[in-house]
């Protein structure tokens, strides 16, 4: 069974840079923890150094009560897999299931009946002949998620590895993972660049950048309040505005919203957010009665995006591009056409407001 | 997708664990392998090198401060007649690398830039030279243009012959030919045809096109081939030795200062003059050569458009050229071998294969186990080296890189001198035996097998070794079961490279002959020195046939192999 792993206050310095910065975490047994973020902030090597293969500058790493900072990989007795796969091409399915176990020195009719079961559990029974080569890359990583489960390991660390899939077997391949996690019970630790992978996969997602975290939290409640404008911009999208507070009011160029939440913060510049779904638009998504008149703006559309399931209208307000979006069942009923004048509805309660504006990433 | 829940998964009764003390001695494994290397290069590179100091800077060899001294330096510049032995080198050396960089370079030209027919075939003949030693060719040159060769004497009536440094030039020529060609064709592969392409359709004519594009892009190629071939013929001993006559160069000189008149200090005086000239090629080469594959890219290679008929032609007939002065060079050889009295009785016999030496057949047994133990040793012990290197712990990786890349840039001859002094002392019971040839030939081989490997082993994904590692590998397990079976393929060119270089080097190994090892490549030179230039001949002929046999072989094998590996034929189950 999966025990308790600490992330307790460690750092990870490479030379003058700071990789990862005083970061901690608690990771309960059977938890799907996912570390998200853009690269080079840290994730990687944070689950490198989980797994062993990278040394920590400062801090601790906990295992079950115990610090395993100098315990070698090999004794970690962790899972990982990896984004290339990394089977060895040398060896067949079985083979390669078997390589843990044989390092182990398990009897073998003890290795056959535990790579059977494995087969079976991963959906490639009857595969056991094949090569790497002869298989296709879902199948291979199915091949390598089975080969670090069959030492049976206490946790399971997955380093990207559904990024070098099509996008229909990834999506595939995250049930497969996510499913034999609430069967095995297993710790798993995750680390993507996606964030709808780690919203759909994750209990507790992590969000990293610059070798900080920067909000965890359930993919709901990362979603639905962002901490900084970084993650509101990094999970899902948002729109911006550069704003100042007046009068009680946020203005942003002529226009003055009522935002409640602005009072909270202090200081005059604030920057608003407000996802492009939670934009109404009066007398198609929401009466005219039920919206506060300060916050309705008229726009015209400038360029309308089918998405499939939902249509993204794009408009200029003072000049900034933005967003809105509808469901396309919506959408049909008005038939919104480019150039058409639209009247807009910020919600007050939709907007998230922020006294900083993150860089940009590019 | 198929999946079915899984049945068996409750907690496991038992666990199995790594043992633990396979893990504890593995860390120890990496550093100790690397240290063992260090020591061999160490033992059998710098101390023989140290020796030929030694000898050439301090009186008697005696180390010691007041025995330093310049007086075997002094005498060796105040001596015209050895002093002349440099100049003479340089000459050959400067003129064979201008002409083989010029020539090869319209030959690479040729088969990377036109639409030429028959490259493939213009490519492997181009290569033949690496299957003989470097002295194939002054025989084939003496049976043709000597004394009595059948072109001079016999069909021009002359009284010219090849002799000499012109005799040196022509055949280091045709010697260094393959070493030049791999490194220009790679250059000129590699830069991007487009790039002309552009130029001309923004007006450039074609010799602007070539002198402004084409050879600017393939410049650090032109040097890093002038380098190699300048190195490659300054270190010559074979070729030399046989058509040089009385034209002695550094090389020849140092085996004359040994053998002859045994002054074993003069001769690593020579040795030491001999190393800078070489030395500075080697790190000219070294410097250029990391430039050069900096510029390769991995763009995709576009079709060369249609050479027109008149290029096309003219590159045809010049490629033709070549591979024919390739083809009559090996023809002489070989044909030599086995007509009775060149040129003037045709008959054909195997009387010149009953060699009259000492040696003989038995030479050839000795040359072929030890080229088979070199081979398996040489690629063996290299792949071992780069993997400690390139492992993801690598333990004084620095070190163990600076001496793997020396073994290049010291010649076989000077290696070979440094190997009688340093070693010939009763406790190196080595010393004497075919096994000093051995370790000889690998250490002087070393840099290219290594660095091959190097390159091969930067091909597996670095995850590999990790995935092992994570499920329990050690190091030892990882290689074994691992990295070795995915380098097979460098395994097997390094075991035809080191082969290759034991069955046909002769400047490292001539000075490790003695009374009870013979060796083919050095029969030739005793042969053709004690006038049976035909039996001279066979036995370049028997070398050739041998190390033939070992590529078709390896051909066949490394196909097999690669089939295996990389069969994408789904297998029904």
């Amino acid at each position: 069974m999966s025990k308790e792993l600490v992330i307790d206050n460690i750092s990870k310095h490479f030379g003058s840079l700071v990789a990862l910065d005083q970061v901690n975490l608690t990771i309960e047994p059977g938890e799907f923890v996912c570390f998200l973020g853009p690269s080079g902030c840290g994730k990687t090597t944070l689950l490198r150094i989980i797994t062993g293969f990278e040394q920590l500058t400062s801090g601790n790493i906990i295992y079950n009560g115990r610090v395993i900072n100098d315990v070698i990989p090999q004794k970690r007795e962790f899972g990982i897999v990896f984004q290339s796969y990394a089977l060895f091409p040398n060896m067949t399915v079985k083979q390669n299931i078997a390589f843990g176990l044989k390092m182990r020195k398990m009897p073998k009719d003890e290795i056959d009946r535990r790579v059977e079961d494995i087969l079976k559990l991963m959906g490639l029974s009857g595969w056991h002949g094949h090569y790497p080569s002869q298989l296709s890359g879902g199948q291979q990583q199915r091949v390598a998620l089975g080969r670090a489960l069959a030492i049976k390991p206490s946790v399971l660390l997955l380093d990207e590895p559904l990024s070098a899939l099509d996008a229909k077997i990834r999506i595939r391949l995250r049930t497969v993972i996510k499913r034999l996690q609430h069967e095995l019970g297993i710790t798993m630790i995750y680390v993507t660049h996606d964030q709808e992978e780690a919203l759909a996969m994750a209990d507790r997602v992590v969000i990293m950048r610059d070798g900080q975290f920067r909000q965890v939290g359930s993919p709901w409640e990362i979603y639905k309040n962002p901490k900084s404008s970084f993650i509101a911009e990094f999970v899902g999208t948002s729109n911006f505005m550069a704003a100042r507070k007046t009068d009680g009011r946020v203005k942003f160029g002529q226009i003055a919203f009522r935002v409640p939440a602005a009072a909270e913060l202090p200081g005059d510049n604030v920057y608003l957010a407000i996802r492009p779904e939670n934009i109404e638009i009066v007398g198609v998504t929401i009466d005219a009665d039920d919206c506060e008149a300060a916050n309705i703006v008229e726009v015209s559309v400038e360029v309308v995006n089918f998405l499939g399931p939902v249509v993204r209208l794009t408009f200029f307000l003072d000049g900034e591009e933005m967003l809105v979006e509808i469901t396309e069942k919506r959408f049909e009923k008005t038939g919104i056409r480019r150039g058409d004048k639209l009247k807009l509805y910020f919600p007050p309660d939709a907007f998230h407001v922020y006294s900083e504006m993150f860089k940009k990433l590019i | 997708m198929p999946m079915d829940t899984p049945t068996a998964e409750p907690d496991a009764p038992e666990t199995y664990a790594v043992p633990a003390g396979r893990l504890e001695t593995d860390r120890f494994v990496i550093p100790a392998v690397t240290i063992f290397i260090l020591l061999l290069l160490g033992f059998f590179m710098l101390f023989p090198l140290t020796s030929i100091l030694r000898l050439s800077f301090f009186k008697g060899g005696h180390f010691a401060l007041h025995n330093f001294t310049l007086i075997n330096f002094h005498k060796y510049f105040t001596t015209s007649y050895t002093l002349n032995a440099l100049w003479h080198s340089l000459y050959v050396s400067v003129a064979t690398t201008l002409i083989v960089t010029v020539v090869i370079f319209f030959f690479a030209y040729a088969l990377t830039r036109t639409t030429i027919p028959g490259k493939t075939f213009f490519r492997n003949l181009i290569m033949m030279p690496l299957v003989a030693p470097s002295i194939m060719q002054a025989l084939a040159l003496i049976y043709l243009f000597g004394r009595n060769g059948i072109v001079t004497a016999h069909l021009l009536h002359t009284n010219w012959n090849i002799y000499g440094p012109v005799g040196i030039i022509v055949s280091e020529v045709l010697y260094c030919l393959p070493h030049a060609f791999v490194i220009l064709f790679t250059t000129l592969s590699a830069v991007d045809i487009r790039l002309d392409e552009a130029a001309e359709s923004l007006g450039a004519s074609p010799f602007k096109v070539f002198t402004r594009i084409t050879l600017p892009s393939a410049k650090y190629g032109i040097f890093s081939a002038a380098a190699l071939t300048f190195n490659l013929t300054i270190t010559d001993f074979g070729n030399p030795v046989v058509i040089g006559g009385n034209y002695n160069v550094l090389a020849t000189e140092i085996y004359a200062q040994v053998t002859n008149l045994y002054r074993f200090d003069l001769g690593a005086t020579i040795s030491i003059i001999l190393l800078v000239p070489s030395l500075m090629a080697f790190m000219l080469n070294y410097y250029i050569s990391r430039k050069t594959f900096s510029m390769i890219s991995g763009a995709a290679k576009p079709v060369i458009p249609p050479s027109r008929p008149f290029k096309k032609s003219a590159f045809l007939s010049y490629c033709s050229l070549l591979s024919f002065s390739i083809i009559v060079v090996f023809a002489t050889v070989i044909i030599g071998s086995f007509v009775k009295t060149w040129p003037y009785d045709w008959t054909l016999t195997l009387a010149h294969y009953h060699f009259p030496s000492i040696g003989g057949y038995s030479a050839i047994w000795t040359s072929l186990w030890i080229a088979l133990v070199v081979g398996l040793g040489g690629a063996f012990i290299t792949l071992v080296a780069g993997y400690v290197m390139e492992t993801r712990r690598p333990f004084l990786k620095q070190p163990l890189y600076l001496l793997s890349v020396m073994p290049a840039a010291i010649p076989g001859l000077v290696m070979g001198l440094g190997y009688i002094l340093a070693f010939n002392k009763p406790y190196y019971v080595f010393y004497g035996t075919p096994w000093i040839v051995v370790i000889c030939v690998i250490i002087s081989n070393f840099t290219l097998g290594i660095l091959s490997n190097i390159s091969s082993l930067r091909n597996i994904d670095p995850s590999i070794e990790e995935a092992s590692i994570s499920l329990g590998g050690d190091s030892l397990r990882t290689f074994f079961k691992i990295i070795f079976p995915l380098s097979k393929v460098a395994f097997f060119q390094n075991f035809l490279y080191f082969f290759m270089r034991s069955m046909t080097t002769i400047s490292a190994v001539i000075f490790l002959v003695s009374a009870s090892v013979h060796l083919a490549a050095i029969e030739i030179i005793m042969l053709d020195n004690d006038g049976w230039t035909a039996s001279a001949n066979a036995m370049c002929t028997c070398i050739i046939a041998i190390v033939l046999v070992m590529l078709g072989i390896l051909h066949f094998v490394s196909k097999k192999i690669g089939r295996q590996t990389s069969s994408l034929v789904p297998v029904d189950a």
